[in-house]
């Protein structure tokens, strides 16, 4: 139906269409990426399970998992909020709904090719930058360029003096990502290999969480949970520390990723403490959130949007506390290289990062659409999965990590270890199947939303309205 | 736009330019929102200093510190007294010479004996390469990492010797920390500028006619 709307004026495009398009291509992406996760788990704990095809083989799979999770659900639930949110907090609109549709549509196109081929074998062969350097073009000149350039605009276009926090993470970190995409691809671009592939590499890998992922996804609470509780953001000066530490704190210390490495020591010294230093606009944004939630705790238990920021905010907490220790020198040495590390990924993404962006979408669309929730129970069901799913997941590989560090430092017997993990495997696969079928449901709820959802009158929020089912 | 200096822990704006900043933020919200101007919860400020200097603590190379051959030497020495060959248990050998060597030990070689503690086996294998290497007399013995049951040359760059080599130890402080003594330095006379040029937090905004 969106499509339509691609050859048209942009002043004949409905307001949000393109936020529309980019919600529900991303709920999409993340039932995608967790069937694969799934799937992925599943070849993990019991291992005749679909073997002999080369496309199906774990190396071809994981790669499609980890690329539809970031760049489908993560990335696009985070541009159906900027189309969203950024026009509302300038107290305009979207500075062009047609540029919006165009680069959700190519976003699709690029990403679906991009994974074609990783799920074919055609890869760079460098870990979260596995496509290829012609789908890296598309992504940088179709998916973020003009993503950014529509932030930019409405924000530059917008109808206040001031600028709220929100906007601020949102127009630096487009830009932020454009560059670090750039420096990512620049081992396959320009044919940089050794210790300078390696820390180039993972710097794109570091900053992709560190200037996209974290500070977008914190950025989106800023605006939930005022909107939600009714209450002002606590503290702009905290909006502050938490902004500036980000941008000193998070962007260098990529070698602490490689404390392996024969890099130079000084340079993981220097991201050593950097790494811990994260903790300060962890702090920040925490508190600054709770804080607003004064008086107004009883949403936690009520509203599911809220019900889901709050969670994703809390899950920052056990998220920065491991990433500020575990890459110090002392516990890196131990953790390195095992599922601890799969683990503190997903805690990132499937949790902190992706409760926010699920409330920001359930707000988003209700709010675009002026439909309320299809199903409270189904929502609710949505929630208890994806939250149980999570956790048995993030536990078990913890577990599955620590055994594996022994392992390697006792030198104990490769097998051995695959032996005594085996339990936590099926565990991961149960837990990650927990979110996948979660994941399901809340296709068919905001799907039913959309077609049968109680019209919102003018005027009023959706989350001020009862629900129905 | 003036700073001024006469009270930087009230504001280091003036005072217009504290009215103009509150009028503004009076004058509108967005989309609906506003912030307040609440300070930094003290107890916050007390844990970001609190992340500053746990920063620097936990990251220190000694926590990393790898076991070298100079620690073992006190272990090699006893290993053939007639008093530690008179046991017959390899176990109660080796706590015998643990609880000499620990008590001769500087603190630095005490800390290395906890956290890297060897048996009996490892230390006949161990033994015949020290002694190879303190009678080689290439490397001072605490340049070799024990890796295993053999001895490596570390690969630490440290401080420069007279003769133009680098001390292969590891350095408990480099120039990456001193980096980031800067960067933090930086950071917080930044930071503490950007929030002290707001107006003082007990000016409250009155959002009732904003629009």
């Amino acid at each position: 139906m969106l499509i339509k709307y691609l050859f048209a004026k942009n002043e004949d495009i409905p307001a949000g269409s393109s936020s529309v398009f980019f919600g529900f291509s991303a709920i999409f992406w993340f039932v995608v990426g967790t069937g694969l996760g799934s799937f992925n788990a599943a070849k993990l704990a019991f291992p005749d399970w679909v073997t002999g095809t080369e496309m199906f083989a774990f190396g071809h799979m994981r790669q499609v998992h980890v690329l539809a999770v970031i760049l489908g659900w993560i990335s696009m639930a985070f541009a159906m909020t900027m189309m969203y949110m950024t026009p509302a907090l300038g107290n305009t609109k979207l500075w062009s709904e047609k540029l919006g549709l165009w680069n959700a549509f190519l976003w699709n196109v690029g990403l679906s090719l991009g994974l074609f081929l990783l799920w074919m074998g055609i890869t760079s062969g460098r870990e979260y930058s596995d496509i290829i350097w012609p789908i890296d073009i598309v992504v940088m000149l179709g998916v973020l360029l003009p993503l950014g350039i529509n932030v930019w605009m409405t924000i530059a276009h917008r109808r206040t003096q001031g600028i709220y926090i929100t906007n601020w993470f949102f127009g630096a970190c487009t830009f932020f990502i454009l560059v670090v995409f750039a420096v990512g691809q620049s081992p396959e671009l320009f044919n940089l290999t050794g210790l300078t592939e390696a820390y180039m590499t993972f710097w794109f890998a570091h900053n992709v969480l560190g200037l996209w992922i974290t500070p977008v996804a914190a950025a989106i609470a800023y605006y939930t949970i005022p909107k939600l509780t009714g209450n002002p953001l606590y503290s702009h000066r905290i909006g502050h520390l938490h902004f500036w530490s980000i941008v000193a704190f998070y962007s260098t210390p990529a070698s602490h990723h490689l404390m392996s490495a024969p890099l130079p020591e000084w340079l993981k010294s220097f991201a050593s403490v950097e790494g811990v230093l994260i903790l300060i606009p962890a702090v920040a944004f925490v508190a600054n959130i709770l804080l607003t939630m004064k008086g107004k705790w009883s949403l936690f238990v009520e509203n599911i949007e809220t019900k889901f920021s709050v969670t994703g905010v809390l899950l920052a907490i056990p998220l920065n506390m491991q990433g500020g220790f575990q890459q110090t020198r002392a516990i890196n040495w131990y953790i390195h290289g095992t599922g601890w590390i799969v683990a503190h990924a997903h805690l990132a993404l499937l949790g902190m990062s992706t409760f926010l962006e699920i409330a920001a979408v359930y707000f988003g669309l209700q709010q675009i659409l002026r439909r309320k929730l299809y199903s409270l129970a189904l929502a609710n069901f949505h929630y208890w999965f994806v939250l149980i799913g999570f956790c048995i997941y993030w536990i078990s590989m913890t577990i599955a990590g620590l055994i594996q560090g022994a392992g390697k430092i006792y030198e104990v017997p490769y097998i051995d270890v695959v032996v005594a993990e085996h339990p936590y495997m099926i565990a991961r696969w149960v837990g990650g199947t927990m979110v996948f079928t979660g994941n399901l449901v809340w296709l068919y709820n905001m799907y039913m939303t959309a077609r049968e959802g109680t019209v919102v009158p003018a005027g009023r929020y959706a989350h001020e309205m009862a629900y129905e089912r | 736009m003036a700073i001024k200096f006469d009270q930087p822990f009230y504001s280091l704006s003036d005072e217009t330019e504290q009215n103009r900043i509150i009028e503004l933020w009076e004058a509108e919200k967005h989309g609906g929102l506003w912030e307040g101007n609440n300070r930094l919860p003290f107890p916050m400020v007390i844990l970001c200093g609190l992340i500053i200097v746990t920063a620097f603590l936990v990251t220190m190379p000694i926590w990393g510190q790898r076991p070298n051959a100079h620690d073992f030497v006190e272990h090699v020495a006893l290993m053939d007294t007639p008093e530690i060959q008179a046991i017959a248990d390899p176990e109660a050998k080796m706590a015998k010479i643990h609880e000499i060597a620990y008590q001769r030990a500087d603190g630095r070689v005490k800390a290395s004996l906890e956290r890297h503690p060897i048996t009996w086996d490892d230390l006949l294998n161990l033994a015949p390469h020290i002694k190879e290497a303190q009678a080689a007399g290439q490397y001072p013995l605490d340049y070799l990492t024990v890796l295993g049951d053999r001895l490596v040359l570390a690969n630490f760059e440290g401080n420069w010797n007279p003769d133009g080599s680098r001390e292969r130890k590891q350095p408990w402080w480099d120039s990456g920390y001193l980096i980031d003594v800067f960067y933090v330095a930086y950071f917080i006379i930044f930071t503490v500028f950007v929030c002290k040029r707001l107006p003082h937090f007990s000016r409250k905004p009155d959002m009732s006619n904003a629009k």
